[in-house]
């Protein structure tokens, strides 16, 4: 019998599959259909801010190559106090919750990770890759000193684990990880979706509104799995990987990068609401086929 | 993303115009597609013609439906879709209940029912005259119309759901469609449950990436998706929505509490 459950900074997760954020987690409705209905072991919230936010105009996402989304949502979000109530609904899940964070300042980081808690997220995820917003996000996720700064600031102010989502449009994202380590960071995801464009050749427009948007999907696997093999041997820290994974062969792989667990979000697209329960068979599958027991064995065996 | 340019623009009514497009659909009637106006937004619009030449259309009552309204024949627009879930046309005999905009996704099951040699009537309103949509058009393909107006400038006067009480009081139908302002579609739904009519609702939601991926558009009660598992929803389902006839949220996600209620 293969186990494919596993554990981050304390928090056990019946498989190593979570939602990730930014994918239908507005609501805490949705939110808890992922869980229960999709099999998601964790699920990450919408990011939220200070401030509600209404977005980007539109298009907030196109098609692009190879199963792949650029798309530039603009951290859209009711703002953390109307959240409150999201999050008692996506608790009836019963899955750990994990709140993610973003802010113009490492006080509104601290004042929305300090909400989340008072809350009862299991964790908070600090949104610091978010390319498509100014002064926030990957702002200072592109900024090693201020990725130490806003991690260390908001670990010193809650109790609940916290982790750094990070961004691979650096020159180093280790160096980042590793920063953000020193802060004492609890968990590093990583990756966001990459820095893209799209451009209508019939118009000569940018086709999102925000003209530049994030890639995520398939196509960015590749990138994301060398990312979370290059942090995993430099890092002690548990990393969740993200980034176009969407089959069990996917998860696999970053397991075998060293990830602790996975982040999904892309590939519900192709794969629909469900595709959690499906990677997990996929993943149990292809385990007991090599005679593999549990993802402790398995973890990391690629460096 | 396929840009297309407008073949035809028909003047319906003051505010309200009909886009032709030169691209074809096969949809079902219900469907969306995200329309883009380059350098301005992208927003869904239901198709008011399940096939043949794409074509929509739209009520210029915001800052970008009122660009819309300035377009010209030989634009260019961008189009997604169509998307979402259309109706599902049960049994012979259909009842269709819709106000203002929500006339054109109907009018658009009126042609496909009509195809399939089904019988159709439909109650048709609007505010005032000037605003009633597809009357004509319903009654050439024989469907038996009955209209209303708020202000009694044309049919009778009086709401749609005045109209379905005193139609459901003579007649039975082995389905109802309904779509328009939402608090009529609760009233319209309360009428034919009670008269164990089945009942399809198109519910309009704040729908962004039109694929079911960003969640904006969820409802509550059953996290379900305007725009992958709807717009058109079951009685059943609706039962279910519990935000249905109360909020609706934002283009941030803030609830927004319907008021005339």
């Amino acid at each position: 019998m293969v186990d494919i459950s596993t554990k981050i900074s304390g928090i056990k997760l019946k498989t190593p599959l979570m939602l990730a954020s930014g994918i239908l987690g507005t609501a805490g409705t949705s939110l808890k259909r992922i869980a229960v209905f999709g099999g998601a072991s964790a699920i990450v919230t919408k990011s939220l801010g200070v401030e509600p936010r209404s977005g980007h105009k539109g298009p907030t996402i196109v098609k692009s190559i190879a199963g792949g989304l650029i798309s530039a949502i603009g951290l859209a979000n009711p703002g953390y106090e109307a959240f409150k109530e999201e999050l008692d609904i996506a608790k009836e899940g019963g899955v750990p919750v994990i709140g993610s964070a973003y802010g113009f300042s490492f006080r509104e980081y601290i004042e929305v990770a300090q909400a989340l808690e008072s809350y009862g997220a299991s964790a908070v995820e600090l949104n610091l890759s978010y390319p498509n917003v100014g002064k926030t996000g990957a702002f200072y996720g592109k900024h090693t000193e201020l990725s130490y700064e806003v991690v260390k600031a908001v670990k010193e102010s809650v109790n609940i684990p916290v982790f750094a989502k990070l961004t691979a449009n650096v020159s180093d994202i280790v160096k980042v990880a590793k920063a953000c380590e020193e802060a004492g960071v609890d968990a590093i995801t990583a990756i966001t979706s990459l820095e893209a464009m799209k451009i209508d050749v019939n118009t000569g427009r940018p086709v999102l509104g925000n003209k530049v948007g994030g890639l995520s999907g398939p196509c960015i696997k590749p990138i994301a799995l060398r990312c979370v093999y290059a942090i995993t041997k430099e890092v002690d820290v548990p990393v969740i990987g993200c980034g176009g994974i969407t089959t069990g062969e996917d998860a696999l792989e970053f397991i075998m990068a060293g990830a602790q667990a996975c982040q999904i979000g892309t590939g519900i697209l192709t794969r629909g609401i469900t595709i959690f329960k499906k990677i997990a068979r996929e993943m149990e599958e292809i385990m007991e086929k090599q005679g593999y027991r549990n993802l402790d064995e398995i973890r990391g065996i690629a460096h | 993303m396929r840009v297309t340019k407008i073949k035809e623009i028909i003047r319906e009514t003051e505010r309200i115009r009909t886009f032709v497009f030169e691209e074809k659909v096969d949809a079902l009637p219900g469907q969306f597609v995200m329309v883009w106006i380059p350098d301005v937004d992208e927003k869904p619009l239901s198709l008011s013609k399940h096939k043949g030449d794409l074509t929509i259309t739209v009520l210029a009552q915001g800052p970008f439906t009122n660009k819309m309204a300035e377009l010209k024949v030989g634009d260019k627009v961008g189009i997604r879709g169509p998307f979402g879930r259309g109706f599902k046309i049960i049994g012979d005999n259909l009842l269709l209940v819709g106000g203002g905009v929500g006339v054109p996704p109907l009018a658009a099951l009126a042609d496909k029912a009509v195809e399939e040699g089904k019988n159709v009537t439909a109650i048709v309103g609007a505010i005032t005259a000037s605003e009633l949509l597809f009357v004509d058009r319903l009654e050439n393909i024989g469907a038996r119309v009955l209209t209303c107006t708020d202000d009694g400038t044309a049919g009778k006067k009086g709401f749609t759901t005045d109209l379905l009480r005193d139609l459901l009081q003579k007649e039975t139908f082995d389905s109802c469609y309904t779509c328009g302002p939402e608090i009529m579609m609760v009233k319209v739904l309360e009428q034919t449950k009670a008269k164990g009519i089945p009942t399809q609702v198109s519910m309009e939601r704040y729908v962004k990436c039109g694929i079911g991926i960003c969640g904006h558009c969820i409802v509550d009660g059953t996290g379900q998706r305007v725009c992958k598992e709807g717009p058109v929803f079951r009685d059943i389902e609706v039962e279910k929505i519990t935000e249905f006839g109360k909020y609706r949220r934002d283009a941030s996600g803030t609830k927004v509490y319907f008021r005339n209620r």
